[in-house]
């Protein structure tokens, strides 16, 4: 195998891991996030917690697994961004580590204002991180002042541009509307009703998201336009849209798995976006485009990209026989029972 | 202040903090894993009441240690970004694999262990114990391949000044990896030991007639005993490979500032660094060159010795004597050492009136027992600190300075928010975490969890 053909294979490996973990976790922050405003008494709020709660957990590795490979595989990508984005990643840690402990925490004590404070940290984290994300994959698509050396001493502030909040509410609208065709697939009655419609509202919001983002990126973002795999590149975003089209059609049809799938679809289109948009750069340099972080110039040599291939070839049917095993034990339909959170 | 300091301050802070919960995730696993076990193929119900009541202390551990590790895989990049990109290639790998392999497996059998008590068949659910205890000790192997190699880099070249990895089963057996890990792991398993022999006696000490907190106590023991010796021995080969292939850190973890053919074991000292002497010490003569190389007469590197010869060995000039923290490394490695002694003594005690049938009526020996829940702890902890502080100046022994390991863009102001915000919210979790413990300990009490008191076996 050649290093450039391994380059490229991690690159898409990455993304793969990404989506992943946008497809795996997004519904348990879009779940979280939706908590405060779906559920309306004690008994639903423990249904709503516990749709994820035997499996949020393994879900939120596919993050770990995403910061070891891009490590691993970019290890010039990880420190650049990484410490470029440092009080941004801050605040991630810290909305992570709170999400964490808010399930265990909460169902522990007897308290009506105990259980209500958790409630909200739950509800703000699964916020929080869906705004994030596209926050900063904006950031990065937009390009950020790398300098020759490949550090970026730009502020939190100037991650906070027009351009990368609306990327956030494109991220934030995906992860509420997966979080709500979740909730469709793994509820019943009232509750149910009330995820239909609060998914069919957040995708009309992911797709008037995505319209703006599309039509400001030549202002914001002119690289993309002459960026990607031309003509190619243009019909991924339209997955986005059809995904959520999808979603809307699907929720209007009573099945309670078909909204899922098609919101699958957008995110896949959402990352796929993302990656065609950057290709062949990772980290684009606004000061010169010869100071970028492409997959070429920051990647590891070839032995360590055949390692870590092959520990992916085993490892990941393995993660992927372990979920399957997980998610058919707890059924389709959530059911409470004493040792629930 | 400068920034490197306060990047080594939050690295301390937040590796230390996020090393209160593994260990326990660890140790308490396997020691589930035989409680559970018991009851799988005695079908006795009270190892049944042993592993559920344990399960609930091991869950509130388990998701603290999750959320604060989360932390220290970003680390690398956030505050350590020219370290990174200096070793990502051959030090990223473990972790990804960790992920892959060990932590996917331990966290989703992790919700099937806690949430599926009434959908599997026991010994279903018995494997999901297994897995989840395997998993997190599989992730503690990759971890430990991930540092033991930042001690004894190997299978690497230096291509453009940077290395990159020649050999993955070389970086991974790395010539200090068996040592670190199995010591590591030991400590593991005797701080889940003692934990569930603290917690079994804080009940006996309330009723001696609570059969199922019995049964915990003996199987604690029982396994306490092979565990606390057994890390006696490993902490012997550990040091003996620190020897070989970290002289400067040997120096200091035994105050050695010079190079003595019949170096004595310093038994307390209070050191003086400035000065490279000692304020005061206690020493038995002839005794750490026996214990070093096997001869009372071995010669054993100090500090000034050991100093040049990995300036030599490594082509490093700018090294000063004053660049080594002898007194940290002293005295964490020394508490270590001590606490050692003592748990394996513990033990002993405990096996020997749990012998003479007086062990769960003796209610000064339940309350030591109790008083050293986490006393491997802090064995633990100190340890880690040894092997972290001793490996200074360097991250990469002999390969790559702190100094120049640490992200040239994150400012003193991102610093000093970030250590305030981990304090916070670190403090905040120990003491819920604490509260919550203490909150299930009572409950139990309190019968909420079904107390079996027939006095069966007594």
């Amino acid at each position: 195998m050649s290093l450039q053909f391994l380059q490229i294979l991690w690159f898409i490996l990455i993304a793969v891991i990404i989506l992943g973990w946008a497809t795996m976790d997004g519904f348990d922050y879009g779940v979280g996030g939706l908590l405060a405003f779906i559920a309306k008494d004690d008994r639903e709020k423990k249904i709503v917690i516990n749709s994820i709660g035997p499996v949020w957990d393994g879900n939120q590795v596919w993050l770990i697994l995403g910061g070891g490979a891009i490590f691993a595989a970019f290890p010039q990508v990880y420190a650049s961004v990484f410490s470029g984005f440092y009080l941004a990643m801050m605040l991630v840690v810290w909305l992570i580590i709170f999400r964490a402990v808010s399930f265990e925490f909460r169902s522990r004590v007897e308290d009506e204002s105990w259980k209500k404070r958790w409630e909200i940290v739950i509800t703000v984290t699964g916020l929080g991180i869906g705004l994030l994300l596209g926050v900063a994959l904006a950031n990065v698509l937009r390009g950020i002042p790398l300098n020759k050396e490949h550090v970026d001493f730009e502020s939190l502030f100037s991650l906070l541009n027009i351009f990368a909040i609306v990327g956030g509410l494109i991220s934030l609208s995906m992860f509420l509307m997966h979080g709500s065709v979740y909730l469709v697939m793994k509820t019943e009655g009232e509750l149910q009703k009330r995820a239909r419609n609060y998914g069919t509202k957040f995708a009309y919001a992911y797709i008037i998201f995505t319209l703006i983002f599309l039509l400001i990126s030549p202002i914001f973002a002119p690289r993309l336009l002459g960026n990607g795999l031309g003509i190619l590149g243009d019909f991924v975003p339209a997955l986005m849209l059809i995904g959520a089209i999808g979603v809307i059609l699907a929720m209007k049809s009573n099945s309670d798995t078909k909204p899922f799938m098609f919101s699958v679809l957008s995110i896949v289109g959402t990352i796929a976006s993302v990656a065609v948009g950057l290709f062949p750069d990772i980290v684009p340099s606004t000061i010169n485009s010869s100071y970028s972080l492409t997959l070429f110039n920051s990647s590891s040599n070839e032995l360590t990209l055949i390692v870590m291939l092959i520990a992916t070839l085993i490892g990941l049917p393995l993660v992927l026989l372990y979920s399957i095993y997980a998610y058919k034990k707890f059924g389709l339909k959530v059911k409470l029972d004493e040792d629930s959170y | 202040m400068d920034a490197l300091i306060l990047a080594r301050v939050q690295f301390g802070l937040t590796a230390f903090f996020h090393f209160l919960y593994p260990p326990l995730t660890i140790g308490l696993g396997a020691l589930l894993v035989i409680t559970e076990g018991i009851y799988v193929y005695s079908k006795n119900e009270d190892y049944l009441k042993i592993t559920r009541f344990f399960v609930k202390l091991f869950a509130i551990n388990f998701v603290v240690g999750v959320a604060t590790g989360i932390v220290l895989e970003f680390q690398f990049g956030t505050n350590w970004s020219q370290y990174s990109a200096f070793v990502g290639t051959i030090f990223g790998s473990p972790l990804a694999i960790e992920g892959l392999f060990a932590f996917f497996m331990e966290s989703i059998f992790v919700g099937v262990m806690l949430f599926g008590w009434n959908r599997l068949s026991p010994k279903a659910h018995w494997v999901s114990t297994i897995l989840t205890a395997f998993g997190s000790a599989l992730s503690g192997v990759w971890i430990i391949v991930a540092n033991s190699w930042m001690q004894t880099p190997a299978g690497y070249k230096i291509v453009n000044g940077k290395p990159i990895m020649t050999n993955f089963l070389h970086v991974v057996f790395n010539p200090y990896f068996p040592a670190e890990f199995t010591h590591t792991i030991m400590g593991a398993w005797e701080y889940g030991a003692f934990f569930m022999a603290g917690v079994a006696s804080w009940y006996l000490i309330k009723n001696n007639k609570d059969m199922v907190m019995r049964k915990a106590l003996k199987v604690a023991i029982i396994a306490g005993i092979f565990i606390s010796v057994a890390q006696i021995i490993l902490g012997d080969v550990s040091a003996k490979e620190v020897v070989k292939y970290q002289p400067t850190k040997l120096a200091m973890m035994e105050a050695q500032w010079h190079t003595q053919k019949d170096a004595p074991e310093v038994l307390f000292t209070i050191p003086n660094e400035s000065q490279q002497k000692d304020y005061f010490s206690i020493k038995v003569p002839y005794l750490l060159s026996m214990l070093a190389t096997g001869n009372p007469y071995g010669k054993v590197m100090g500090l000034d010795g050991s100093i040049k010869y990995i300036a030599h060995k490594d082509h490093i000039t700018n090294l000063k004597p004053s660049m080594f923290p002898v007194d940290a490394v002293y005295t964490t490695f020394h508490i270590m050492m001590y606490i050692g002694f003592y748990l394996a003594g513990i033990m002993l005690i405990a096996i020997i009136l749990y012998w003479k049938n007086r062990l769960y009526d003796n209610k000064f020996f339940l309350k030591v027992l109790w008083y050293s829940t986490f006393l491997p702890l802090l064995a633990l902890e100190m340890g880690w600190c040894t092997t972290e502080i001793g490996r200074q100046p360097f991250t990469v022994y002999g390969l790559l300075e702190t100094q120049n390991s640490v992200s040239p863009n994150v400012t003193v102001p991102d610093l000093v928010i970030s250590i305030i915000m981990f304090i916070t919210i670190y403090l905040i979790l120990l003491s819920f975490a604490l509260f919550l413990f203490k909150k299930e300990l009572k409950g139990r009490l309190e019968g909420k969890d079904e107390v079996n008191t027939k006095p069966k076996e007594a």
